[in-house]
């Protein structure tokens, strides 16, 4: 349909580059194999460059930040090229460094403790209609509550260390993957747990052979949600909590009006939070690649 | 021969939200001999599955009882292997990984479980097989490994719920044959649940027939059809012929459609 569409209205020129190769097809006058054509001649002239189309979608927003940033012309906002000047320095200063580990550290403890409370907590939930009366209107009260807003209430409890920081990361990460966890166990096909009950599977194995994996897929959704999640409320409990941190690191730096690595520091929060999805997909792949549609879909393909 | 399986007076009601109680199967009482290969057909609705859930002890009657080889059923056991029409394999193990989960769940060693597991596979047709997921098979493919997976564990009775219903034709003509040659190796007792009337007859040894709203047993039909059976010489037999048509008349009472809709 959309080929047609085209192949009427007068489209401008593309290089094979921009993955517009569809249009150049049809306008070729080839319409009746146009679409399937495009598509291997778009997948062709991207192949052999991978993350090419990311890599021009960042250049484009430094451009974009570059024309912003000559146009408003203020100290708060400098120009992209002395940012990425700046990082080389920002990452090879100790001090610094020691401080994204702390980040690390406590975003990985405070995560790992909720995904260990939370999947067989979601995971009751969904088979346990008791456990989910009783769990479920908690969990929609605390769910929309900003866990960072508690940050001043938990630290009068637990003071401004460690503890309070790991505890708001926890909080964060802990309800998607509640959540899922409970869409995922409940989601379970009845008949695979008889299959499992019939070979003489007790309820509590069940739940950890047959629910647990079979949920798997759904968890591994809220895990992402929570990754992320864990990544913001690190740097929002370290800018409230600043003892250090990259967030502690951003934050004095823009108390000092220094404007360049506040920058900095948030391109490279922006890059943790890539890497750690970058990694937890892969893992991802790896453990429920059985869940994964068999054949390639193309999406919208006619 | 001792009846295997002994269904006493049995009900089951269910709570709906919107029509209050409803009675999904009412006081049935039948028997299955050992070694013996029974369906069960009727209308949808009339609780046929149901009635198989019970025997499996998936789900609980609510008055009477069922006893399998003398002992009251109160949940599932191995010694009851089911075969559902949904195949119900687990996604995240392979053929192998599927077929062997029942025997080491039991706690039978790891290598002895595969070769057993790999014997059964090559039973099913499906040598080559044996490291794909279910994702990767065919409906049919999906149904042979959830049979072998049954058999795996060595259940006594076989409860199979419209196990080819959501095959094609040919498949299923295919898996009903297959089904029929292991069942001759070792003649375990069978309960099939099906819509077909011709597999019905094609398969067992006894038809039971239920009528719905509520379920009951209408009647019972023995089929007194030489064994070893082909379809292909049973379709042109005319005793086969008149069994289908007999059943069929019994399930086609327009006073029973009359009964459940009108009321």
């Amino acid at each position: 349909m959309a080929g047609d569409m085209q192949a009427r209205i007068p489209s401008p020129p593309t290089s094979d580059l921009s993955g517009f190769g569809q249009l150049k097809a049809t306008s070729l006058g080839k319409p009746r194999f146009a679409r399937s054509e495009a598509r291997a001649l778009a997948a062709r002239s991207l192949a052999p460059i991978p993350g090419l189309a990311p890599l021009l979608a960042c250049l484009a927003l430094l451009l974009a930040w570059d024309v912003a940033a000559r146009l408003v012309a203020i100290d708060s906002l400098p120009s992209p090229w002395s940012v990425l000047n700046e990082l080389p320095k920002l990452l090879s200063d100790r001090e610094v460094l020691l401080n994204i580990l702390d980040s690390l550290r406590r975003m990985a403890t405070g995560f790992a403790l909720a995904v260990l409370f939370s999947i067989p907590l979601g995971l009751s939930m969904g088979r346990s209609r008791l456990v989910a009366a009783s769990c479920n209107p908690l969990m929609m009260v605390i769910y929309p509550v900003p866990k960072a807003a508690l940050m001043p209430i938990i630290m009068l409890w637990l003071g401004v260390g460690e503890a309070a920081k790991i505890l708001v990361i926890f909080l964060g990460v802990s309800l998607p993957v509640i959540y899922h966890s409970y869409q995922g166990a409940r989601a379970v096909e009845e008949k695979m747990l008889w299959s499992a009950a019939a070979m003489g599977m007790e309820a509590r194995t069940r739940l950890m052979r047959v629910v647990l994996p079979a949920a798997l897929p759904e968890i591994m959704v809220g895990a992402r949600t929570g990754l992320v999640l864990a990544l913001i409320t690190m740097v929002t409990s370290e800018m409230i909590a600043r003892q250090s941190g990259i967030g502690n690191v951003l934050f004095n730096a823009l108390d000092m009006a220094q404007y360049q690595p506040v920058y900095a520091a948030i391109v490279v929060i922006g890059m943790i939070g890539l890497l750690l999805d970058v990694a937890f997909e892969k893992l991802r792949g790896k453990l429920v690649s059985w869940a994964e549609p068999a054949f390639p879909i193309i999406a919208g393909s006619t | 021969m001792a009846a295997c399986i002994e269904i006493e007076q049995l009900s089951r009601s269910f709570d709906t939200a919107k029509r209050g109680t409803h009675l999904a199967l009412s006081e049935i009482s039948m028997a299955v001999e050992e070694g013996q290969f029974v369906a069960i057909v009727g209308p949808s609705g009339c609780g046929k599955s149901t009635l198989l859930y019970v025997v499996g002890g998936f789900v609980a009657p609510t008055t009477g009882r069922v006893r399998v080889v003398g002992k009251e059923v109160d949940g599932p056991g191995p010694d009851r292997g089911p075969v559902f029409q949904e195949f119900a394999l687990f996604p995240w193990k392979t053929v192998l990984g599927n077929v062997s989960y029942g025997l080491i769940q039991r706690g039978v060693a790891r290598r002895e479980a595969l070769a057993r597991a790999r014997a059964l596979i090559e039973l099913v047709h499906l040598d080559g097989y044996e490291n794909f997921y279910p994702k990767e098979l065919s409906g049919g493919m999906k149904q042979r490994v959830a049979i072998a997976r049954t058999l795996a564990y060595g259940p006594r009775i076989l409860l199979m719920d419209e196990p080819f219903g959501a095959l094609d034709a040919l498949t299923r003509t295919r898996l009903q044959n297959e089904l029929l040659e292991i069942w001759e190796r070792d003649r375990k007792t069978v309960m099939f649940v099906t819509h077909s009337v011709d597999e019905a007859v094609f398969l067992s040894d006894r038809v039971f027939v239920m009528s719905r709203s509520p379920g009951r047993i209408k009647c019972v039909i023995e089929i007194a059809l030489p064994r070893p059976r082909r379809r292909t010489e049973l379709l042109v037999n005319r005793r086969y012929q008149d069994y289908v048509v007999s059943i069929e008349r019994e399930m086609d009472d327009p006073a029973e459609d009359i009964a459940t809709h009108g009321g």
